[in-house]
């Protein structure tokens, strides 16, 4: 047994990586030293659709559930911030002074709704950032996990969700703001000091980290060797004694927090939030983000949405058509690249790969399949009826 | 029918061993068929219980249901003294019934050693599952595990890139690492050279030593080399119940199930 290399898991960033990523992250530091003020908005915004779509990657790309329904928890996130933002301009900023906002003198309400209200308090609206869309994922994923639909199914059920609640946001125009949602809100604040945009960078950036460093440790545990084994083989798993709907539930949930998260983010950098990111378009386009970046690879999503907003960016300078470029862009990546950009990355700087053993030295190539074993599975597949 | 009620109750040698594991009066419905009518089986502690049956005789039925995997119509499943009957599949993983699958059911995408560390008995709950270290003793566990299947070398390969015998040896050490008290096989030597046949009988063999052991089987020789006692199902009944002579010698088995080929084999 002392021959016996141990190749497993390595319980530490590897030197290489930690090298790759302080580099990236000081280019993201300097960044907005040397960008414009516009640059610095959009790779801002950017790093939070990056985030978005990290956090649906640990859902789609680790555990097999394809969701259209990802921008339903970022913007639940972001509906809370903006309710904090609304009812915080300061009565001289207000349209028509006083506390109501806007939008709900013009659809005839007379007080602010009481479930509303509270979220004039930081503390609270800070709760309701992540636990909003958190308790809506778990009452979500409790029924949809608990029960017996799979696979497509719940794609189906993600699809419908998304326009449900699209149009429940636009019906409650006095409670929502709408189709035009919450606009105008106030700048994000510390103590009566404006954060800067600077500032605001740097918090976007500290939160992107500490998604990509929470999703590694999870996804490099025990913990995301079940979440893979799920993706492969749910009804195998519990047969090991795994309760597959409870891990199914958790990653849903926490993969809802995060995205509310950064949807709460979204809101003091873009000024305004509105039921367009509720809608499948927006969740569509997340699930673009892991597709092209590469499932199960944690900065694959992330890269692409820095990369497509971009490209995205520069089209638009060109062309009216930009939508035909990035189109072109996916065909392109989904025919010639079909497990994303990061497949193109070598396997040993890739973080999905940290968890997979080394070989043994001197490990057995390819055995050799025995003769007449293909005769013997051929009866076996007659033989399965039984 | 005499036969099947004559061979159901438990000899008196048995009885005076402790039951682990208890089928009792089980019927199982797919829209209408009747897959499994009315079966009666009683494992006893570290036995091998062989069995056999033609196509379509409903014994990997009769496993799935007591694993829950095909729900239970009518009936009991009594796993140490406790009802289990249509229990979550998980539960009654987690209370010491282990299963391996007809067609190995492993995760290709994964290494030897990952399939083993995700089937070790322990912790399987979200938070342990964080936390959970890769420690000596779990290390230890897989090893022997993979030791006793003859899986040492290829630990870090792909199981992808293992025969069909080999998928096969992966599900039994996941079994095995399960450490359960009762083992469920379903044909563990399907696909499988005259050779790997054998030293999976050896195998099992050696598990019954602490485990009791419901294996389904085709090949009479393997079921010759493990077997001691044989149940025999036809169109979802137990049929006959006894060692391999007793069962190869029943008119009605004869009849129904082996045939001319058996009684070549047996003379």
């Amino acid at each position: 047994m002392s021959n016996v290399v141990m190749g497993y898991k390595q319980s530490t960033f590897p030197k290489r990586l930690a090298a790759i990523a302080g580099i990236a992250l000081l280019i993201f530091i300097i960044l907005p030293f040397v960008v414009g003020s516009f640059q610095l908005s959009l790779v801002s915004k950017l790093l939070l659709f990056g985030t978005l779509a990290v956090s649906l990657d640990l859902v789609w790309g680790f555990t097999g559930i394809l969701s259209f329904a990802h921008g339903i928890f970022f913007t639940l996130g972001g509906y809370a911030v903006a309710y904090y933002l609304k009812l915080n301009l300061s009565a001289a900023n207000n349209t028509y002074g006083g506390e109501l906002p806007d939008f709900m003198v013009w659809n005839g309400l007379e007080v602010l709704p009481w479930f509303i209200a509270p979220l004039k308090y930081f503390p609270i609206a800070f709760l309701a950032m992540i636990g909003v869309p958190a308790l809506f994922a778990f009452i979500t994923g409790s029924f949809i996990f608990r029960s017996k639909v799979s696979g497509v199914y719940i794609t189906i059920i993600t699809l419908a969700l998304s326009s449900a609640l699209t149009t429940f946001f636009i019906s409650q125009q006095a409670y929502t703001g709408g189709t035009n949602g919450i606009t105008d809100v106030s700048k994000l604040s510390f103590f009566g000091t404006d954060i800067p945009p600077v500032g605001l960078y740097f918090i976007i950036l500290a939160y992107t980290v500490f998604v990509l460093a929470l999703s590694w440790w999870l996804t490099q545990s025990n913990f995301g060797l079940i979440l893979r084994s799920i993706n492969e083989n749910e009804n195998r798993i519990a047969f090991l004694g795994y309760d597959v709907a409870q891990y199914k539930i958790f990653i849903w949930t926490l993969s809802a927090a995060l995205a509310g998260v950064a949807g709460g983010l979204f809101v003091p950098l873009n000024r305004f939030i509105s039921p367009v990111y509720l809608a499948v378009a927006f969740g569509t386009q997340v699930v673009i983000w892991v597709a092209i970046g590469g499932r199960g690879t944690i900065v694959g999503p992330l890269a692409a949405a820095i990369l497509l907003g971009q490209v995205q960016n520069s089209a638009e300078k060109v062309t009216q058509d930009w939508n035909l470029i990035v189109g072109v862009l996916l065909l392109v990546v989904v025919l010639f690249i079909p497990n994303g950009l990061m497949s193109l990355v070598p396997k040993q700087l890739s973080l999905s790969n940290l968890s997979k053993p080394k070989p043994l030295p001197g490990a057995a190539a390819t055995p050799v399949v025995p003769e007449g074993m293909t005769a013997e599975a051929k009866k076996e597949t007659v033989q399965r009826s039984s | 029918m005499t036969d099947a009620m004559t061979a159901t109750a438990p000899t008196a040698a048995t009885t005076t061993e402790k039951s682990v594991l208890s089928v009792k009066d089980l019927n199982v419905e797919f829209s209408g068929f009747k897959a499994l009518k009315g079966v009666n089986l009683e494992v006893y502690d570290g036995e091998i219980v062989t069995i056999i049956g033609p196509n379509g005789a409903g014994k990997s039925t009769l496993l799935d249901a007591i694993v829950s995997k095909s729900p239970v119509a009518s009936g009991k499943v009594m796993y140490q003294g406790k009802n289990i009957t249509n229990k979550n599949p998980y539960e009654i993983a987690r209370m010491g019934i282990g299963r391996k699958f007809q067609n190995p059911n492993v995760y290709n995408e994964l290494t030897v050693f990952d399939n083993i560390l995700l089937a070790l008995k322990g912790a399987h709950g979200i938070f342990a599952s964080m936390r959970a270290k890769l420690t000596k003793a779990k290390k230890g566990k897989i090893y022997d595990v993979l030791e006793r299947t003859g899986l040492l070398d290829q630990a870090f390969e792909e199981v992808s890139s293992l025969s069909h015998g080999q998928k096969q040896w992966v599900e039994i050490a996941m079994v095995l690492a399960q450490d359960p008290s009762v083992v469920l096989l379903d044909e563990p030597t399907a696909g499988m050279t005259t050779e790997e046949t054998y030293a999976t009988g050896e195998i099992i063999k050696s598990i019954a030593k602490g485990q009791s052991i419901v294996v389904i089987e085709h090949d009479m020789e393997f079921v010759k080399q493990i077997a001691e006692r044989i149940v025999v199902l036809h169109q979802g009944e137990v049929l006959a119940e006894g060692s391999v002579q007793e069962v190869q010698s029943n008119p009605k088995v004869i009849e129904v199930y082996l045939g001319r080929e058996a009684i070549d084999a047996a003379t």
